[in-house]
Order: C-alpha cells, then structure tokens, then sequence
C-alpha cells in the first residue's frame, strides 16, 4: 500500500512538473512570437502578380532579392549576393556570386535559380519586372554559385532596379511555368496561379493563412543571414513566429495595440492618433522619412489643362504651406521637385517654388495675371478695378467659350485623408479665380484605371508611397513612350527635349553626370507642370514597449527586413546581458 | 360613453361654407395635434432645427473663417476644444465645428425634405394610378414596387457610387427617392381600392368624368394625409441614409452635412480624442429624425381617430 501511495505520489508530482514544463514553455514561446496588424489582408501570395502593400510585406519576409538598402545610408549591400558586382565593360556584363544559402525546404539556392528567375520575367514578360530587365540580354550560369547578367548597353538602373527583385525557386515554380508556357495566355496563367506554401529564402516562412482573420509566418530554419554580420547587423531572426492579424479598420488596429492584443501596427498612422498614444506609456512611436511623391497631376491631351498658363495659374493658387501645417498637420515637407527633398542627392531644389511664400490675395492677384494675360476673361473678374479680391466667376478661355466644370479626381478619405481633403481644399481655391472645379473622391481602383488606362480625366491627385532610391522614375513617369493606356506617362506629357534627357539618364553610369542630367529633367518638369509636386508625408508607426526590442530605423519605417532579422523578445535580451 | 369627435363634427362643419370649411377642418386637427405631447415635442426640435439652418448663413457673414468648408482660423491648425470663437471647437485643420453643424442642418432638410417629396410624389401616383386602373397596370406596377422594395437602399447607393465615383448631392437624394416610393405606393394603392368603391366615385363615373378627372379630383384629396404622413416617416430614413453614406465615404465632398463630419473625425483619427467634434454631428442626426418621427407619429393620431387616446 506503501509503495502504492509512493508511485502515485511520484506520478502526480511527475505530472504536476510536466504541466508546469508544458505552460513554461508555452508561455516563452507565445512572447517570442511577434504580432503584427495589418489594415488589410494581402491580395496574393503570387509574387508576379503582388502589386499591393500588404501582400509584399508577407512576401518581403519570404522572397529574397541580391542586393538590399542598408538601413543608414541608403547604399546598395550584397544579400543574397556574396559581394558587389564586377562589371566588365568590354562585354557590357555583372558577375554576381551568391552566399551559401538554402531555400526553407532545405534544398540549395544556386544560379540556376537566380538563371530561371531573369527567364521568367524576361520570358513572360511579367508586367511588374518587365521594365527593370528590357535591356538584360541574357543570364548566364558561371558555376553553382557565380551568374554573369549581359546588358545590351550600359544601363544605370541595373544594380538599383534589377539586382534588387525577388528570387524564386526554380524547383518550386518550374513545373507552373512549363503548364502556363502550354496554355493560350502563359502570362495569365502565371498570374493566376495560386501559391498556398511559398518556397523562399527569406528569414521566415508562410505556416497557415486563415483568410480574413491572420496569416502564421515561422522561422525559416535554412535563412542564411543568419548568425552572420551584414552592415554591422548580426542577424537573426530571433523571433521564432510573426502572426500578421488582418484588421479591418485603423480604429480597431490601433485599440488592439493599446490592449496589447497586437505588437506593431505596420502602417502610417495617423496624426490625429498620436496625443493619444504619446500619453500611453507602454506604446512607442517612431517618425520615419518616406522616399515618397504626392502631386496633382493633369490631362495635356485635352482642355482646359493642355494650356500651360492654367497649369501655371494651378501652380500659384496651390497653397503647400497650407496642406502641410494643417491638412498634414506638420508631419511632412512641402514638395516643389519630383524628387523628393529627402533623396538629397537627387533632388534637385533649384526648380520654381510658384509663390511659395506669398498670402492668399497675392497668389490670386499672380495667378489672375497669369491667365489675364494668356487670354482669359471673367463674367466677374477675382480682381476688381480697385485690386480688391473678390469671388471669380464666369472664366471663358483664350477662345471665348466658358470654361467647362472639371473634376479633380482624388482616393476616398477611407483609403487617405490627406488626398481627399487636399482635393477638395483646391477645388475651393480654384474657385477663388472663377474656375469651376469639383473634388471629387472615388476608389481607388477605379480611379487608377480613369487616370492610366482610360486617360478619361481632367486633373487628379495621387501619389507614390515607396519610391526607390534611383530616380530613374522621373524618366518613366514623363518619357513620351510611357503615354499609352497602361503607361506611366499619366498626364501624357510630350516633349522631345524631355525624351532625349531621359534617354542619355537611363545609361549615363557616371553618378555626378547622370545628376546633371536629372536636374535639366527635374527643371523641365517644373517648367512644364504635367504634374504640381505637392508633398512628401512623415511616416508615423507605433508599437508596444517592453516585449521587443531591435526595431531598427531607416527611410520608409521601421517595418524592413533588418527589423524583422534583428527583433529580440525582451526576456532574449535581458538574458544575453 | 366614448364620442368620435370627428364624426360629430363632421356634422357641424357639412352646414358651413366651403373654404370656412377647409379652415375649420384645419383648425380642429391642428387642434388635436397640439394636444399630443410627443407631436409638440417633435415640432419644437424641428422648428429648433429649422433654425439652425437659417442661421447657417450667418457665420461666413461674420468672419470667412466661419465658412463651413473653406474657412480656418489662422491661429489654430489642429483641432481644440470650445471656446469663445468657437463655441463647439475646431476640426482638425482649424475649421469651426458650429458653422459645420448649422451646414449640415441646411444639408438634412434639404436631403429628407427633397428626398422625401419626390419619393411621395412619385409613391401616391403609382399608388392611385395601380388601384384605379387594377388589372395588368396594377400587376405591374406592384411588381416593381415590389423589387425596388426588396432592394436595400443604402446597398444599392453604395454600388452605384463605387460604380460611378462620388454622387453629388441631388444624385443623391434622386437615388433616395427612386428606391423609397414603394412602401408609400403600396399604402396609397389599398386606400385608392377603398375609395374606388364609393358612390361619389360611381357617380363621377357616371357623369362622364374622365379617369384622370377622378384620380386627380377625387382620389387624391382623399389619400394626400396619408401620404404626407408617411413623407415624415420617408424624411427620416433619407436623412439617416445619407448621413450614412457620408460617413462611409460616399458623399459629396463639396458639402458639409453631418455624416462628411463623421466621416473626418473618424478617418483622421480624432474618434475618441475629440467628443466635441464627434458628438454633435451625431447627436443631430439622432434628435433630427426623432423630431420627424415625433411628428409622424402624431399627425399619425389626427388622420386614424382610432390611435388617440379615449378620454373619459
């Protein structure tokens, strides 16, 4: 009976340990997993087809590219490459060794990978990649681990645009693209394809997607970062899962993170947030630069905008100095170039600021001048005999007729306050001078496909949220070839002159002048106006304090992948000291 | 003993003229609608409303900072609380919160007034038109009475907008109309088969009245208090559906009403910051379409003696 008592008491202290040993472990593993929210839930997990936010930040996590932006200085560092390109001149080609990596199934990440990955772009011509590798003529695999890209000419996007994509799994993705090749539409069939478990080889790896609820990323064992120093980082990850939970609204995002539900909120908040959340002692916030353009933009292929002195009267009305201190409230710069000011070496900031100084009546009194003198009459004129400024109505063109009401098209406040409320702020401006223009919101999609593909538009206002580093897109946004439906060319803004700069840019190698000839490009534009630079936004992010540490800081947020490899949980930390 | 007041007035009122008549039949419901508390309620936060909008012309008169949608206080460029120049606050840009209120009462009386007429005009036509004619023209106006009806109002709007970018105003309260007549059809056509079976319509009949002759001379006399009773009820709902539509982004952004308001304190992050924006739009839209309903009720009680309270 003894030894009866004795082995149960020993089975149930056995058991209690082995609870307590369970619930321990449990615990440490739920606070070494990182919650994120995010505003909506991705698209795809296709990386060819991925355009929108938030299936490349699951995809980012995932998918690799050879060459990255390291945090501080913004410059080009090998990733997956081993070390920077060599270039030789005499056959226009990059050679490119790889690391030692492996994708998350184990299997080796060689040049052949890298080989089919420029095939299916350049093959499909996959309409995300297609412009970045135009000029690549063929990829070529040195050994196992060495790939050499051959250029047609000398190309300056090369390292920037190229070099920094995704690499795929020719495993994983060889057999879609041997059906698609069969099919009718191999692009469409491509694009269509639905990846449920994406093969990378990126620091974690896609668990489970619950659609609508949350996506289950895990620590991809194989990463090869880590361990390793890269830009004085020792890289992780050190976090052993991230749940992305989808959120519908930033409401409801933002009182989870109060609660503690979520980690991070991954995505800009707004100012209106922020008293809030600075009075709460367990939330950090991190003001971030965004390498981002946001403008109005014009229809030139059709009136009333193809006349440039309306564009310039446009230009003087706009109060920037207004949109950043109220409607930005302080938390963004004011933008005369297409380059961003922060993109210090490529900006150029001696463009025409377009009273950028000036009180409301003086801008009026310029932008009335301007038009007066291009022709334009007013049933009752913005100024009166004695200087005074009145209400304008009743504008007629150069030709005598009345100008015809207009729309400035702009995304709905859900989708960015800021836009929304800029539009309608200058349609009333507009309407000081007599001109009849109408604000008017819509979605974002459809607004996409009337201001690119249909070109069924007056004026609009978008913006461009990520821009890269090389300013390479200034040629694309106003080369003449990119006016066609789908173009990038928006405003369908036409000048030889421009065409001739932006061709010499895009294989100008030489830095300083490549410089020169963006500056003659950035005047031309502010020149011309096709589009009227408007703004850059500070990115605003908040997470939660104590749980953990190793966010790391660079342009455009602290939600990059060095956060993501350098995140410790805070009992991680405090163990290692 | 209960005494229908109506009936035994109707007695006394057949032996005066006919325009005294009219007055007198005026004056005895007016009479009754006075004496019903929930109407004098209803018509005192309609009147206080009435004069919200009037007076929202005053402020840009005063200061163009007072304009409701371009309008900033130089001094202020966030949104602060009440204060002596602006009594319910600034928005987040600096525009003042009470100009934006007395906009938005001129915009929902506009929206559910408007709205609310041309969906009676259009319910009491169809509905007297289906039950005097019956037959196919009835089948087939109430079958369509019957889609639109099945359709929900603010569902549709919502696709339309998304269909066609932002709806201005009178687009607006067009799509309202269009899809809130059948309920009012439906009520006006059963009252048109009663009246249709009345002598004095066989009578006209006889006389060689012409269809149109009855429905307009005959008929509709006889169901436009219904009709306007329910425009109170159809006011409510309108200013409801575009406040909603305004909240959820698909107003027009060249006005200010109640639901735009809604809209920018939740949209730039001030929901539970700032309650001295949040709340009056708010509290508006809920006494406005109390108010109608209020009114609806008791006007409700002077047409159906059969509602009213029996006194001893």
């Amino acid at each position: 009976m003894k030894n009866f008592l004795k082995i149960k008491h020993s089975t149930l202290i056995a058991i209690t340990i082995s609870i307590v040993f369970c619930l321990s472990c449990k615990g440490e593993n739920e606070t070494d997993i990182l919650k994120i929210g995010l505003a909506e839930e991705p698209r795809t997990l296709n990386v060819w087809l991925a355009s929108d936010a938030n299936s490349k930040k699951i995809l980012s996590q995932i998918y690799q590219p050879l060459y990255m932006s390291e945090p501080a200085t913004q410059k080009l560092i090998p990733w997956l490459a081993k070390e920077h390109p060599v270039y030789n001149p005499e056959t226009i080609s990059y050679t490119v060794t790889l690391r030692k990596a492996k994708w998350s199934d184990g299997t080796d990440l060689t040049s052949k990978d890298v080989v089919f990955t420029a095939n299916i772009i350049k093959d499909f011509r996959v309409p995300l990649f297609a412009s970045k590798w135009d000029f690549v003529k063929k990829v070529e695999i040195i050994d196992k681990q060495t790939v050499r890209f051959y250029l047609t000419k000398p190309m300056a996007i090369f390292l920037t645009r190229t070099l920094t994509g995704p690499v795929v799994q020719k495993k994983e993705w060889e057999k879609i693209v041997q059906i698609a090749k069969k099919k009718e539409k191999p692009l469409k069939t491509l694009l269509n394809h639905k990846i449920e478990k994406p093969v990378g080889s990126g620091p974690f790896v896609l668990k489970e997607w619950r659609k609508g609820s949350y996506l289950y990323l895990k620590k991809n064992t194989y990463f090869f970062g880590e361990g390793i120093i890269i830009s004085g980082f020792k890289l992780g990850p050190f976090l052993d899962a991230i749940i992305f939970k989808i959120f519908g609204t930033s409401d409801v995002a933002i009182l989870a993170l109060k609660k503690g539900t979520i980690d991070m909120f991954w995505k800009g908040i707004q100012p209106g947030y922020l008293a809030d959340l600075q009075q709460n002692s367990d939330i950090r916030i991190f003001f971030s630069e965004k390498s981002a353009l946001y403008f109005m933009g014009f229809n030139l292929r059709k009136p009333p905008f193809n006349d440039i002195n309306l564009r310039r009267a446009a230009a003087a009305v706009i109060d920037r100095n207004f949109i950043v201190s109220r409607i930005l409230q302080n938390y963004g710069t004011k933008l005369f170039s297409i380059v961003p000011l922060e993109n210090k070496f490529w900006c150029c900031q001696d463009v025409d600021h377009y009273c950028e100084s000036h009180p409301r009546d003086k801008r009026i009194l310029l932008a009335y001048k301007t038009l007066r003198n291009a022709g334009y009459t007013w049933k009752i004129s913005p100024v009166d005999l004695d200087g005074n400024i009145v209400e304008g109505k009743g504008i007629r063109t150069p030709n005598g007729k009345p100008m015809e009401r207009f729309t400035i098209l702009t995304p709905p406040a859900d989708y960015d306050p800021h836009r929304a409320m800029s539009g309608m702020i200058i349609q009333e401006w507009f309407r000081d001078l007599g001109i009849p223009a109408y604000s008017r919101p819509m979605s974002f999609g459809s607004l996409l496909q009337t201001v690119k593909t249909k070109h069924n538009f007056e004026a609009f206002i978008l913006g461009y949220g990520k821009l890269s580093l090389d300013p390479d897109y200034v040629r694309i946004f106003f080369h003449s070839k990119n006016d066609k439906p789908r173009g990038w060319n928006m405003s369908g803004y036409r000048n030889p002159c421009f065409d001739r700069l932006a061709d010499q840019s895009k294989t100008t190698i030489d830095p300083n002048q490549r410089k020169k000839l963006l500056f003659k490009m950035q005047k031309m534009i502010s020149r011309d106006l096709p589009y009227i630079p408007l703004y850059t936004p500070k990115l605003i992010e908040a997470v939660r304090k104590g749980k953990f540490t190793g966010w790391v800081e660079m342009q455009n947020g602290i939600g990059n992948i060095w956060s993501f490899c350098m995140l410790k949980p805070d009992h991680h930390t405090k163990k290692s000291f | 003993m209960v005494t229908n007041t109506s009936d035994s007035m109707a007695g006394a009122l057949d032996m005066l003229p006919k325009k005294r008549q009219k007055i007198s039949a005026f004056n005895e419901k007016w009479l009754i609608f006075k004496e019903n508390f929930i109407g004098r309620a209803g018509l005192i936060l309609l009147s206080l409303f009435a004069l919200m909008a009037l007076l929202s012309f005053i402020p840009p008169l005063i200061d163009p900072m007072y304009h409701p949608m371009t309008g900033v206080d130089p001094k202020i460029s966030c949104s602060v609380g009440p204060s002596i120049h602006h009594w319910l606050g600034t928005d987040f840009i600096g525009r003042d919160i009470l100009s934006q209120l007395l906009a938005g009462a001129k915009i929902a009386f506009m929206v559910g007034i408007s709205s609310a007429f041309i969906s009676i005009v259009l319910g009491t036509s169809i509905g007297m038109i289906a039950g005097y004619f019956g037959r196919y023209i009835d089948a087939i106006l109430m079958r369509l009475a019957d889609i639109i009806m099945v359709m929900p109002t603010l569902l549709v709007v919502l696709i339309f907008s998304s269909l066609f970018g932002q709806l201005n105003i009178w687009t607006i309260v067009l799509v309202i109309a269009l899809f809130r007549w059948p309920g009012v059809s439906r009520v006006i056509r059963a009252q048109t088969l009663t009246l249709k079976q009345r002598p004095f319509i066989e009578a006209a009949k006889l006389a060689g009245a012409s269809p149109i002759r009855i429905i307009l001379r005959h008929i509709m006399p006889n169901v436009l208090p219904l009709s306007l009773l329910y425009m109170t009820f159809r006011v409510s709902s309108a200013i409801i559906i575009e406040a909603a539509l305004a909240f959820l982004g698909f107003g027009d952004p060249s006005s200010v009403s109640w639901g735009m308001m809604l809209q920018w304190v939740w949209k730039t992050g001030h929901m539970f910051q700032a309650p001295y924006w949040l709340l009056p739009p708010g509290i508006c839209i809920s006494l406005i379409t109390l108010s109608f309903y209020m009114v609806g009720r008791a006007m409700d009680e002077v047409l159906d003696p059969r509602l009213r309270k029996e006194d001893d």
